[in-house]
């Protein structure tokens, strides 16, 4: 898993929680905030990805993150430092 | 002091979802009961056992809900499937009253009901024992019965107030007693009533079983027969998934055209029996009747029909006839609308408004499903065809558990 998978999963929750971004072709530097996601949908769009990657990390510890492209490389900087 | 007046209506339900198609089929008494199907409405669910063999849980369920395409899908995708129903039955009545022409700051909704989402409760803390952290963020404003309020205001534009009601199987007429005392104190000039769908999972199902109030052990294997209020065959009330919704407003407020009245709310009684307990009073029951009559300025005479609550309790059922005779509405048309619908607990009470008011509006009395033996028959009972009638006086009670009563008279010219 690299972090272009992350990302690919982040922009289909995103589409689940976001249904106008259906045909939004995504970039690194996308903020969802600007995407049209407010702060629970942000959140429900880290959880849901977390779940896809059965990996559980504190989301105060991703909130640091300003766009998708952050969003993904520390959810797998997490990923690498959790394997033993 | 002005009339209080209906002039919306929606209706979601297991035999019809609109209007129209509720309509029609009330008045053939074609019900749609079954063995329920949703997901979460029987044992075994995730890890707690199957019974053996006790039967399947019975009622009527929404088969497919049309829902309007001016929806948005983004506030839909973490709305409840009572709040779902409640958004579409409420966009029937929005444009069925021509709300958008109101000021949105003067209109107001109460929601009848509490306990919105039992069945998806279940479901959840079934998908997420083992797995707590993950659960959506969401639930965190979403598991309270007021979303229902927000996202109705939301999709709506309301502005006026909102909020919910609980009055158990009363909670829908309850709401429509609010809904006249917010227009009749001017705190709105326009209020929505909504008896929400009470989505029951297998918990509540199996408890209303245990404790002998919803049926049905005699027709466990045969669904259609199971809803029998009234009849003597009758064990208990069959639940039945619906909303309703309508609108109530100050006649001489109206300025807007297009609008319609369905009847006048004429005058409402409330009562409680300071009984913590299921079991009905007849002298609460009483009470409420005669309160609503003399709050309309009737006489018992008056009323040509009456749409009680008749559930199919064993009891209930009992002291709701020995009120109505006591009252001297043994003269008045009675049919059970409960016996087409099922129970739709907080919804109940709406429902049976728009039922006698499509009654009324149409000039037939709809059938009473499985009335082979009623327990009184010397009144006059609706039993098997529809029947022409010209109501212009009805009464409709309400009756929910922990002793709460109220009564509605709805007079059409």
């Amino acid at each position: 898993m690299n972090k272009n998978d992350i990302f690919a999963i982040i922009a289909k929750h995103a589409q689940e929680v976001v249904p106008s971004l259906e045909s939004h072709v995504f970039a690194q530097d996308d903020a969802l905030r600007d995407l049209g996601a407010n702060s629970i949908d942000r959140a429900e769009i880290t959880m849901m990805t977390l779940e896809t990657l059965a990996l559980r990390i504190p989301l105060t510890e991703l909130a640091g993150a300003q766009n998708m492209g952050e969003l993904a490389a520390l959810i797998h900087s997490r990923m690498a430092a959790s394997v033993v | 002091m002005s009339e209080l007046v209906i002039t919306g209506i929606g209706v979601s339900s297991a035999i019809g979802q609109g209007q129209a198609a509720f309509t029609a089929a009330l008045l053939q008494g074609a019900s749609a009961f079954g063995v329920l199907k949703r997901p979460g409405r029987q044992w075994p669910l995730a890890d707690a056992a199957g019974l053996g063999d006790a039967k399947p849980f019975i009622g009527a369920e929404i088969s497919a809900l049309q829902m309007p395409d001016a929806l948005p899908r983004k506030a839909l995708r973490t709305a409840s499937w009572s709040s779902q129903v409640a958004a579409a039955t409420l966009h029937e009545a929005w444009h069925d009253a021509g709300l958008s022409q109101v000021s949105p700051e003067r209109i107001g909704l109460v929601v009848g009901g509490s306990n919105f989402q039992q069945r998806e409760l279940a479901q959840l803390h079934a998908a997420y024992r083992g797995q707590p952290f993950f659960l959506k963020p969401s639930y965190g404003h979403v598991f309270m019965d007021t979303d229902l309020c927000g996202l109705c205001t939301e999709l709506f534009g309301i502005r006026g107030f909102a909020y919910t009601l609980g009055a158990a199987s009363a909670s829908g007429q309850m709401a429509v007693l609010q809904a006249m005392d917010a227009v009749r104190c001017g705190r709105v000039d326009v209020c929505i009533a909504v008896g929400a769908l009470m989505d029951l999972s297998c918990w509540e199902l199996q408890a209303f079983r245990s404790m002998g109030a919803m049926g049905s052990e005699r027709f466990a294997d045969q669904p259609e027969q199971a809803c029998r209020p009234f009849d003597a065959q009758r064990d208990g009330f069959i639940y039945g998934e619906s909303c309703g919704v309508v609108v109530v407003e100050r006649a001489d407020r109206i300025n807007r055209s297009g609008v319609s009245v369905y009847a006048q709310c004429g005058g409402s009684a409330m009562a409680v029996d300071a009984n913590r307990n299921p079991n009905p009073s007849l002298e609460g029951e009483m009470t409420v009747i005669q309160g609503a009559l003399r709050s309309a300025g009737l006489a018992a005479d008056q009323i040509d029909y009456v749409n009680p609550h008749g559930t199919a309790s064993l009891v209930g059922d009992e002291i709701e006839l020995a009120a109505l005779r006591r009252c001297g509405l043994g003269g008045a048309y009675l049919n059970a609308t409960k016996s087409v619908t099922g129970h739709g607990l907080s919804a109940a009470g709406i429902v049976e408004i728009i039922a006698t008011l499509v009654q009324m509006k149409t000039g037939r009395l709809h059938p009473t499903c499985n009335l082979q033996v009623p327990i009184d028959d010397t009144l006059n009972w609706v039993k098997n065809e529809a029947l022409d009638c010209k109501v212009r006086h009805a009464l409709t009670m309400s009756i929910g558990f922990g002793g709460i009563n109220s009564a509605l008279c709805l007079l059409r010219a």
